[in-house]
């Protein structure tokens, strides 16, 4: 009896554990549900947890990934306002947001069907936002004018548009630009345009430096032979200063013009047969005078 | 089913009983040993079912216990540290393991040629072409509407866990993705020279502020440690390129030797500049000294001469006449001739003279 009690926990364990796997079913912190009643989606489960439902063939499940997937389109050529062939790839992160929408709308809730339509959209949605920014709207040193971000944000807004039209059940989280370009014969003409801007650029730097370089030399120039002229200046003033000194000392000689006179003379005399001098005279020179009284064979007079 | 074999041979087992056969009784003593050795078992099996929920958590990672799907927790209480846990086993648990604090990187190569990595490291990357494929050749566009190449690593960690394992299916694609749409956008609007050599670090800077930006406003539960970008003009212009830069450096070359120019001329004037003022002041101290000594010799001098003003005057003038013959070098004396009339002095100078010379006078 007390073995009889044991087989019948243990058979309801095993019932119970049956009856569980019928009718329980989890949903991961990743993933959203979908429960269909007769093939008919009725229920959306997008919180975690564990749920009941009847089991098949009342009700089926179907659970989906509900993280972001990231999913890039065709690099692909658009034209912008302004008549440029621009090449742009956009990345988008999509995300599964009600499933009782998505799973009826794509086969089996398939996600390679949600993102053929997706890049369908993607490509009408871009070529119209591209078709109405000029190249400088994408491209700018003026970060004002510059509408990268604008760009994408109205491809985002249409697509999400679209998205809630067709009501897909799908979310956009992000979307940025991925890649642009140029075609590839319009690449030749940037490199050739490139070539003559950096030779421009070239000449710009030899003829500059020089210029600059002379600039430099001739303030230079200028500004020593404004110092020495200013030097000079500043000397003459200085012997200028010297000689009013010296014209205080002036009236001492007045006292005797003839002594100062005959001083002065005999000053220049000295120095001017200072050196390299030749001196020819008489007798009448002094002191040479005293030859006149010297006994001679010469006649007197 | 070991269960369902008990059973079988239990069912029968009390028929037996009522002879007293002794073969009998030690098969159904045996039954009832190799009942309890069962039980024994499937004790021991339920105890391994839920032993069996124990797990370890690395130094490297966290973890996170999913029960039915949701996690075990709040807030921070999710992540479980390194060490031992326990959960229950798989129907009703669920562990996450997820690597935290090693640094996780990715690469963007969107705006670079077609290369591989053991092209580059051995230096046999194909030759570049007269134009870029965009099929296969990826590059950016600046803001003055130059083609360059550009590329970027980025170093991160993991952060919030949850948002980066249970909201991305790929995180480090998205990741990846923020970090090439941040190269394009920061190329978009800086000028060719700034990316390449005016601003590389700002070019960085602002690509890192750009992703971080992205990431952030996407909340992928990421750090960023660090961006590094490497930028080069297309390979098809790397001669002009090279070209500009050997311009500037010149350039600086010889604006540095103006400079230096400068230096020297300015210095030089400054010092001729003090030499003359100089020289002008000593000048000025000579000149009014000399003129002061003058007339105080002329005051010592006034009243000897008005004393004999002509005694005084010979008395001065052969004074003075001796030293002055001292230093003449030549000296040639002319007697008067005899009869009075006044000689004939011929002078022939010569033009370098060593020394000048006089004529014989006549006779």
């Amino acid at each position: 009896m007390k073995r009889n009690a044991m087989t019948l926990v243990i058979g309801a364990v095993l019932i119970v554990i049956f009856a569980l796997l019928l009718f329980v079913f989890q949903v991961r912190q990743s993933e959203v549900a979908v429960v269909t009643t007769f093939g008919k989606p009725t229920r959306n489960l997008t919180e975690p947890g564990a749920y009941c439902k009847w089991p098949w063939p009342v009700e089926k499940v179907y659970k989906f990934d509900q993280r972001v997937q990231n999913f890039e389109d065709r690099f692909s050529q658009n034209l912008t306002a302004d008549n440029n062939n621009l090449l742009v790839m956009v990345y988008v992160g999509w995300k599964i947001t009600d499933a009782k929408a998505f799973f009826p709308k794509f086969a089996g809730g398939s996600t390679l069907a949600a993102q053929s339509m997706l890049e369908s959209m993607l490509r009408s949605a871009k070529s119209a936002v591209v078709g109405k920014h000029p190249l400088a709207d994408f491209v700018n040193a003026d970060a004002k004018q510059l509408k990268f971000d604008a760009i994408e944000n109205e491809i985002e807004q249409a697509v999400q548009s679209q998205l809630q039209t067709n009501n897909c059940g799908i979310g956009i989280a992000f979307l940025g630009i991925k890649k642009l370009g140029l075609p590839e014969n319009v690449t030749q003409t940037v490199f050739q345009r490139m070539t003559s801007e950096r030779q421009i650029l070239i000449s710009r730097f030899r003829f500059e430096g020089e210029a600059e370089a002379q600039k430099i030399k001739a303030a230079a120039d200028r500004q020593a032979a404004e110092t020495i002229a200013n030097a000079d200046a500043a000397a003459t003033r200085i012997r200028g200063e010297g000689e009013a000194e010296a014209a205080r000392v002036l009236p001492v000689f007045q006292q005797n013009p003839e002594l100062e006179n005959f001083l002065l003379r005999i000053s220049a005399l000295q120095q001017s047969l200072n050196q390299r001098a030749t001196l020819i005279f008489d007798e009448r020179t002094p002191p040479f005078d005293l030859f006149q009284h010297l006994p001679t064979n010469a006649p007197s007079r | 089913m070991s269960h369902d074999h008990d059973h079988t041979h239990e069912l029968p087992a009390p028929a037996p009983m009522t002879p007293d056969d002794a073969g009998s009784q030690a098969l159904a003593e045996a039954l009832h040993s190799s009942f309890a050795i069962v039980k024994v078992v499937m004790g021991l099996m339920v105890l391994a079912f839920f032993s069996s929920g124990f797990f370890t958590v690395g130094p490297q990672e966290k973890a996170v216990i999913l029960r039915f799907g949701r996690p075990v927790g709040e807030g921070e209480k999710i992540l479980l540290n390194s060490g031992w846990h326990w959960s229950y086993p798989y129907p009703i648990d669920e562990v996450v393991k997820i690597p935290i604090t090693e640094i996780q990187k990715v690469n963007s190569t969107v705006g670079w040629y077609a290369t591989t990595a053991e092209q580059e490291l051995s230096g046999e990357e194909l030759p570049a072409g007269v134009s870029l494929n965009p099929a296969v050749d990826g590059y950016a566009i600046t803001a003055d509407r130059n083609i360059i190449h550009t590329r970027a690593t980025l170093y991160y960690h993991i952060e919030n866990p949850i948002h980066f394992v249970f909201d991305f299916e790929s995180a480090s694609n998205t990741v990846q993705n923020a970090l090439n749409n941040a190269l394009l956008y920061t190329a978009a609007h800086f000028n060719v020279d700034d990316v390449l050599t005016r601003d590389v670090a700002g070019f960085r800077d602002a690509v890192l502020q750009r992703v971080s930006d992205l990431t952030e406003q996407e909340q992928i539960g990421i750090v960023i440690d660090q961006c590094e970008v490497q930028s080069i003009p297309p390979r098809q212009l790397q001669d002009v390129f090279s070209q500009v830069t050997s311009a500037r450096e010149n350039r600086n070359k010889i604006l540095n030797d103006a400079r230096s120019y400068e230096n020297q001329v300015l210095s030089q004037a400054g010092a001729q500049a003090s030499s003359v003022t100089n020289a002008a002041a000593a000048d000025r101290a000579r000149y009014v000294q000399s003129i002061t000594a003058e007339a105080k010799r002329f005051s010592d001098l006034l009243p000897k001469y008005e004393s004999n003003p002509s005694l005084f005057a010979q008395v001065t003038l052969v004074q003075a006449m001796g030293p002055i013959l001292t230093n003449v070098q030549d000296k040639i004396f002319l007697p008067q001739r005899a009869d009075g009339k006044p000689r004939e002095l011929r002078l022939m100078l010569n033009r370098e003279p060593p020394k000048p010379q006089a004529a014989p006078s006549n006779p």
